[in-house]
């Protein structure tokens, strides 16, 4: 018996030691959603013939990706790069997660500006963005001669739309989603949380409940009360009153460009309206990119892949989109749907509509990535949601809310 | 040969030794094949630090192995797989939970205690005076590196492993020697996986080392000094020393806090908190916290407000779902029990929802439902002249969500219903007619009580799956619409999973997973008294299988 059992350990102490020699690859991993796997899948293939080294991408849903990397990570499972968006920072640095970038002046000048604030968290560079994303004013040309310039002016011609049968709608947005709210509420004055002169968050400065947001809820509520918002209009809702020709107006962002497209109707894309005083209208400001793992062994091999093949203005790679297969930088192909964050890719895109995506943007604010923030969306886009069903005023719906986050912020 | 013997049934016929010995060659392979999968999973985990999980496999691994050596455990043997299973995803699950429950584990202390000073201590810092060079790789027959550096102002020098850096010179045609001192310059092709090697070798010999970091070449020294006896890290960059304070789970440091407080008496320890680039919020670390989570959801207004409605709206969720869709399930059974023309057919048709992924169905309601664009709330509106607003509403979304669960769930009575049924033996309904009960007589006295004996359980079973049923809130409308005036955001339709899951997920600075612990296992009493409860007041099946 002993000596049977003897044997089977040692059977079993070779066939380990074989199998953890496979699992002991030196791939770079990198963690990928759907729209940029074929791309570094690509790469990968040209970076493994010339250097020896595989790039074993795997595909994962966009927000899946941070959840894995929590657990994976620290259990040394985890990836060498990921992809993800800049408002992960808060999350991902909190727990140590990610290793700063240090760039070379001359290379990060090839990135906007913007881009490389959002990805930049308490004073240190976390990701290689990629694209830059923020909302602007769609409209139906052949509904709205002239765009208006201010919500007041947006109400106005939606009440003219609707009188003159011109469409069911003027202006509609899409309920309890306070990111699409945003842009009306900056026009008015209003803010989410406060920042200081570097451009830090200040959690302790809450704007929910300031005049402008109120005002512009208060804005909102006039909509609502003039049956000129409907209830129970999600994105999908929103999109198909729009592309029907329902819809006159909206706002949304580069990701809806193929859907709108694709539906054949006319549509432009404008600055989004100003306040009653002419305060411009700041959308939030998204950027997504490449990041890299604390946890990785090979952060300088993950480096040297992401500034000089992810970002390389020479190599080129073949991926086929939609139905056409396209040959560029990756960095461009990256920047197919949304504007890229690299510049010598964004001065390549031909897309007619990412200059005025621009335009909208040209006083964007990032999108908070303060660990805080995941106190703020569930009370701020309830308070609208309740405006929107005329449970309470734009007042009350924001004081409210803003007591919520206080004490979800303090006592969560 | 005696374990083969023994294994083979008594009085089998003399070619039952040789199917005994394939038996017991099955069954160690089978082990076998087990503990090598076992060893590889222990080996990985303790690799990768996980302990915890590492000594529970090889506990299981253990017995599984002793209950299928040993020949008094015999009886044991076939279970032995579901057993180990069943300690592996259920059992160690919920410890793990209990456990997290009892500590801070979250977005900000994230990791054990060890594993954050491993990390820190793996933290370098270029000193002020330091210096940058740019390098480039050279390799010896033997595989060792050696970097040729230039600093700024165009100095040259070369490093090996082991010995100092020397001053080199440029040879006159301004290009970097293809050999130098035994070493070759390292082609292209190779500079990348020479970075893999590179990142971690330290150049150089005693004090002055020169690693690779963010492209650069580099003196960087270790960044802290851990003192394990007196729990304290020093910044080796500030010469400020840290104390790991297990009240809090942070390595603070003490001196700078307490001449703040004596300044202040309200001062912020954020600011005294150790912090790097790394870890730019504080380095914290998960502690236990006895009640504290459990506290904080009992008696923080801002956590519990709602949470009495909610209990309320969650059990009358669960208990009205579970009588309409088994209402509705019997119904339709008896419906399809009788000779029905086509009733394969419709039965077959009926089961359709609960074939169809719940996920993609409660989509479609969804849709379909919607306030002002669904096709059933157009219908509605049309014929009764009035909107019903499933989505804004309270009462009406309630409504809605008890109604798509009746679509999902009623092909699932449905389907034990109809087996329920042809297993009552019909010479009971004659014996029944004969004595002259109507149809409705027999089936309260006697079809109901019959069925419930089998359906009985799975009715229990279905009310505290729906007591959870998360993924149905979550797909419907995610608990709205919102309450107005709660202390915590809320909404009508919230069950207390749902609900909880976003106490975890959406307060304070991130996810609190010992808090959304805590709360699951509050939720977890919860339904286990409501059970009990009903275990208690609907025994009537126990009785009757007494007589079975």
């Amino acid at each position: 018996m002993r000596n049977r059992l003897f044997i089977l350990l040692l059977v079993v102490a070779v066939v380990l030691g074989s199998i953890s020699s496979i699992f002991a690859q030196d791939a770079l991993v990198v963690w990928a959603d759907d729209t940029r796997t074929p791309v570094i899948l690509e790469l990968g293939a040209q970076f493994e013939a010339e250097f020896g080294i595989a790039v074993d991408v795997q595909e994962l849903g966009f927000g899946d990706i941070r959840d894995q990397m929590k657990t994976a990570a620290p259990a040394g499972e985890g990836p060498d790069i990921i992809i993800g968006a800049h408002d992960w920072l808060g999350e991902l640095v909190t727990n140590g997660l990610l290793e700063p970038m240090v760039l070379e002046e001359e290379f990060l000048a090839k990135f906007a500006p913007a881009a490389i604030d959002a990805f930049t968290f308490d004073g240190s560079l976390y990701g290689l963005p990629v694209t830059t994303e923020n909302v602007a004013f769609v409209y139906n040309p052949e509904l709205v001669e002239t765009p208006p310039t201010t919500w007041d002016e947006v109400k106005t011609l939606s009440e003219q739309i609707v009188a003159d049968g011109t469409a069911q709608y003027g202006f509609i947005r899409q309920d309890g989603d306070p990111f699409h709210f945003f842009p009306i509420q900056t026009a008015f004055g209003g803010y989410v949380f406060g920042r200081d002169e570097a451009g830090n968050y200040l959690p302790d400065d809450l704007g929910v409940d300031s005049e402008g947001s109120i005002a512009a809820l208060a804005w909102f509520q006039g909509m609502v009360e003039d049956g000129l918002q409907p209830t129970g209009v999600d994105y999908d809702v929103m999109h198909g009153l729009f592309e029907s020709g329902d819809a006159a107006m909206m706002i949304t962002g580069p990701w809806a460009l193929e859907r709108i497209r694709l539906s054949g109707i006319p549509y432009a894309v404008g600055v989004i309206p100003a306040g009653p005083d002419g305060t411009t209208s700041k959308p939030f400001f998204g950027a997504q990119g490449f990041m890299i793992s604390a946890f990785s062994e090979q952060k300088e091999l993950a480096a040297a892949f992401l500034t000089e093949f992810v970002a390389s203005e020479e190599i080129q790679v073949t991926v086929t989109i939609g139905e056409e297969e396209v040959t560029a930088t990756p960095m461009e192909i990256m920047g197919t749907f949304r504007p890229s964050a690299f510049l010598p890719a964004l001065e390549k895109s031909e897309d007619p509509d990412f200059p005025a995506f621009a335009e909208a943007g040209a006083e964007a604010l990032p999108m908070p990535a303060i660990p805080e923030m995941s106190s703020v969306w569930s009370a701020w886009g309830d308070a609208v949601t309740l405006v929107a069903q005329g449970q309470a005023s734009a007042e009350e719906a924001f004081t409210t809310a803003a007591e919520q986050i206080r004490t979800l912020i303090n006592e969560g | 040969m005696s374990a083969a013997t023994t294994d083979a049934p008594r009085g089998a016929p003399s070619g039952a030794l040789s199917s005994g010995t394939i038996g017991v060659l099955l069954r160690y392979g089978g082990l076998f094949i087990v503990d090598a999968f076992a060893l590889l999973l222990i080996y990985m985990l303790a690799a990768d630090g996980v302990w915890e999980l590492a000594v529970f496999i090889a506990i299981v691994t253990i017995i599984v192995n002793i209950i299928n050596l040993r020949e008094d455990l015999k009886p044991l043997r076939w279970i032995s797989p579901a057993l180990a299973l069943m300690a592996l995803f259920v059992i160690y699950p919920i410890i793990y939970t209990v456990y997290v429950a009892f500590t801070n584990y979250g977005d900000g202390n994230f990791y054990p205690k060890g594993s954050l000073v491993n990390q820190l201590l793996e933290m370098q810092f270029v000193p002020d005076d330091g210096v940058e060079y740019d390098y480039t790789a050279y390799r010896n027959e033997a595989g060792e590196y050696a970097l040729w550096l230039t600093d700024a102002d165009g100095k040259h020098f070369f490093i090996t492993v082991g010995n100092a850096m020397t001053p080199a010179t440029l040879p006159e045609n301004g290009e970097l020697p293809e050999s130098y001192e035994g070493y070759t310059l390292l082609p292209n092709s190779e500079r990348f996986r020479a970075l893999q090697d590179l990142e971690n070798i330290a150049f150089g010999e005693g004090e002055n080392l020169i690693g690779i970091r963010s492209g650069n070449a580099v003196a960087s020294k270790d960044r802290y000094a851990h003192d394990a006896a007196a729990d304290t890290l020093t910044d080796l960059q500030s010469g400020v020393v840290y104390t790991g304070d297990d009240s809090i789970g942070f390595f603070v440091d003490k001196t700078g806090y307490e001449a703040a407080l004596a300044a202040d008496t309200a001062a912020d320890i954020q600011p005294f908190l150790l912090a790097n680039e790394r870890f730019s919020r504080g380095a914290g670390y998960r502690i236990l916290v006895g009640l504290n989570n459990f506290e904080r959801f009992f008696t923080s207004p801002a956590l519990n407000g709602p949470l009495l409605r909610i209990f309320l709206w969650t059990v009358t969720f669960a208990l009205l779902s579970v009588i309409t869709t088994f209402s509705v399930g019997l119904l339709i059974a008896l419906l399809l029990q009788a000779n029905t023309p086509g009733k394969r057919f419709f039965r077959t048709l009926l089961i359709v929802p609960y074939a169809i992924p719940a996920l993609i169905s409660v989509s479609v309601w969804k849709g379909m439902l919607n306030d002002n664009f669904g096709v059933v709330s157009n219908f509605l509106e049309s014929i009764l002249n009035t909107q019903i607003p499933f989505f804004s509403d309270p009462v009406w979304a309630k409504v809605g969500i008890l109604l798509i669960n009746l679509w999902l769930g009623y092909p699932y009575f449905m389907l034990v219903c109809s087996g329920a049924l042809a297993a009552i033996p019909s010479d009971m309904y004659e014996a029944a007619k004969v004595d002259g009960a109507n149809t409705w007589q027999q089936f309260q006295s006697l079809t109901l009580p019959m069925l419930l004996v089998a359906v009985g359980p799975l009715l229990i079973a279905s009310f505290t799956y729906n007591f959870n049923n998360f993924v149905l809130i979550e797909a419907y409308n995610e608990g709205g619409p919102p309450i107005f005036g709660t202390p915590t955001p809320a909404g009508h339709t919230d069950i207390l999973i749902s609900y909880a899951f976003r106490l975890a997920f959406g307060t304070g600075r991130g996810a609190d997973y010992g808090l959304a612990s805590a709360i699951t296992i509050v939720i977890f009493a919860m339904v286990v008294v409501v059970t009990l409860f009903q275990f208690r007041f609907t025994g009537s099946w126990e009785e009757t299988s007494k007589n079975v």
